[in-house]
């Protein structure tokens, strides 16, 4: 059962072939065997789970109509609410917060019959490339469990990697769907900014968060998409547009496409990843696409422009986490202030303290305008090249990232790990619609990922695109030996 | 450009209201300082007359809704993750600490 794709699964479940109470069971034996080996999970919501189960194989018996997501077990970043449960976000600062509402996505997913299972591991507050941010514990790559499986969403990646479930969500920042994707060997799309509604995901830079899917097919991604990509009142930036056919539409013929690549920006990718890149590149020109060269000289901006502006934004956003209301409060304040200032200095990992002290910086007076201004208007810059690019490509590939996981605890210094985001930062900055899904391995056996870009709104014509390379290869059906049992 | 100093920090760390230990101040200083020289690279950018980012979706603009009440957070549901509260109301330490006489 744990080798079928959400969407087997629901037909599965549709034909009753499969109870929604034997499909939860399954899963949960599979979480308690396998996730002490990668500590994917924070928490397993085995009687919410079970209790919505038996509610739906209910429904069904009564002849009610059953949604899209029928039985299908989902797991959420513990970034997204789910009234009732807990939203850590992998900080001691919430370590005993129960989220007082459904995030939309949630309440989407419930509403066709999903069942959400648990809630996953992440860099705290999601700042980070590796899951080692975390405050609780750190999640092991399911491939090589002495390696990262990326981050921030490195849980939600692992738990889907490990086929501990079909589909789980992570947010995508500056890549942390897509470089746990890549990774983990699995699927990871971030939709157009403003497709799925971020009401009910825990803010870290709001003119960059996306939430998204980790899946094992395209396929999968798609009918996630169809379902959670719906209006939302509660989120102003939450696009008004319907969801289009995005299942449907996976089958179009890429005959005639053009797929850009900016050679020159990635002229520094190191032999492995390079090899990799021009193999995939390939496969599309076999599918019928003709390849072109795209100017994105800018993008090697990305990280500068990142680490100003998300952190400028994060800064405001993580204000709120002050020991007043919600999350701890320092035992040992005597004082207002010192409920603000201990509160926070016990709270907070420090990669999350280092990236508020410099979201504040770049903001304070007298620094704005060389620092959050000039971004900004490197940024218009950016948005503007990559406009350019589009007019003359359907779609632009580069690589996920410049190579393939890398150990825990080997990278320590945090500009390193920063510039592990290079290539992904591009879709945060535009709002761009953009996918990771599996393109090969390196000699020591562990996933490379390939990225395809499209324009705003253009969501189908990324997931069509990554649809036919998933088709002409092999590289998603994979498992990792530890969990082929 | 980067003039980046201890100073700054310890100015920082007051405007943030983050309490830090003598240890994490030389490490955030060192990580902060990197940093900060790393971003300087935007300086060679020429963006004389270009406007900043405002909005990165084309479509967004002036969203506004009608003035009227929507979801009610219930007094129960924001106490239960309350630090301290009585009477229905947050408790906080005093805002100046009173020494005993």
């Amino acid at each position: 059962m744990y080798q079928l794709s959400a969407t087997s699964l629901h037909e599965l479940f549709k034909k009753g072939e499969l109870t929604a109470v034997q499909i939860v069971e399954d899963t949960l034996k599979r979480i308690a065997h396998h996730d002490p080996k990668i500590g994917a999970f924070l928490s397993v919501l085995s009687e919410r789970a079970l209790d919505k189960a038996k509610a739906l194989d209910q429904k069904r018996k009564d002849g009610k109509h059953t949604g899209k997501l029928a039985g299908v077990p989902i797991c959420l970043k513990d970034n997204i609410h789910i009234k009732g449960e807990l939203t850590t976000c992998a900080s001691r600062f919430l370590s005993n917060y129960r989220a007082t509402f459904d995030a939309t996505v949630t309440r989407l997913l419930e509403e066709e019959d999903g069942i959400l299972i648990g809630k996953s591991n992440l860099d705290e507050f999601a700042m980070g490339s590796s899951t080692e941010n975390s405050a609780f514990h750190v999640t092991k790559n399911p491939w090589n469990l002495a390696y990262s499986p990326g981050g921030s969403s490195g849980g939600s990646a692992a738990a889907v990697a490990a086929r501990l479930c079909p589909i789980a969500l992570g947010s995508d920042t500056g890549g942390s769907i897509r470089l746990p994707a890549s990774f983990c060997g699995i699927v990871g799309f971030k939709p157009t900014y403003g497709r799925i509604s971020r009401y009910g995901l825990v803010a870290f830079g709001s003119s960059f968060d996306q939430i998204g899917p980790f899946t094992t097919t395209v396929e999968d991604a798609a009918l996630f998409l169809e379902v959670a990509s719906r209006r939302c009142e509660h989120d102003s930036t939450c696009l008004k547009l319907p969801p289009e056919h995005y299942v449907q539409k996976l089958k179009s013929s890429l005959q005639g496409t053009k797929i850009g690549v900016p050679w020159h920006f990635l002229e520094d990718l190191p032999p492995e990843a390079k090899k990799n890149f021009h193999e995939s590149i390939d496969v599309f020109k076999k599918l019928g696409a003709s390849i072109v060269e795209v100017d994105l000289d800018l993008l090697k901006t990305s990280v500068a422009l990142y680490y100003i502006l998300s952190t400028a934004e994060a800064s405001t956003n993580l204000a709120r986490f002050d020991g007043i209301r919600y999350g701890l409060r320092s035992a040992r304040a005597a004082t207002l202030d010192e409920v603000y200032d201990f509160s926070k200095q016990e709270g907070f990992g420090k990669e999350v303290k280092k990236r508020i002290l410099l979201g504040t910086y770049v903001l304070s007076s007298g620094y704005q305008s060389d620092y959050y201004q000039k971004a900004q208007k490197v940024r218009t810059l950016v948005i503007a090249q990559v406009r350019k690019a589009f007019e003359s490509c359907d779609i632009v590939a580069m690589p996920t990232s410049l190579s393939s996981a890398f150990p825990l605890a080997s990278i320590q210094e945090p500009l390193q790990m920063y510039l592990q985001d290079i290539y992904m930062i591009c879709a945060n900055l535009v709002g761009l619609p953009a996918i990771s899904i599996p393109s090969g391995f390196d000699k020591e056996k562990r996933p490379l990922g390939i990225q395809l870009l499209g324009p705003q709104m253009h969501d189908a014509d990324v997931l069509r695109f990554a649809h036919a390379f998933e088709k002409s290869t092999d590289f998603h059906r994979a498992i990792p030996p530890l969990f082929r049992e | 450009m980067n003039h980046f100093d201890e100073n700054d920090l310890a100015k920082l760390t007051k405007l943030c209201r983050i309490e830090c230990t003598e240890e994490e101040k030389k490490e955030f200083f060192k990580s902060l300082k990197n940093v900060l020289a790393y971003v300087d690279q935007l300086q060679q950018i020429d963006t004389e007359g270009v406007p900043p980012c405002n909005q990165v979706l084309e479509t967004l603009k002036n969203v506004m809704r009608e003035d009227i009440i929507g979801d009610i957070l219930p007094r129960e549901l924001f106490l239960a993750n309350a630090p301290s509260h009585v009477g229905g109301m947050i408790r906080v330490p005093p805002v100046i600490k009173f020494n005993s006489p």
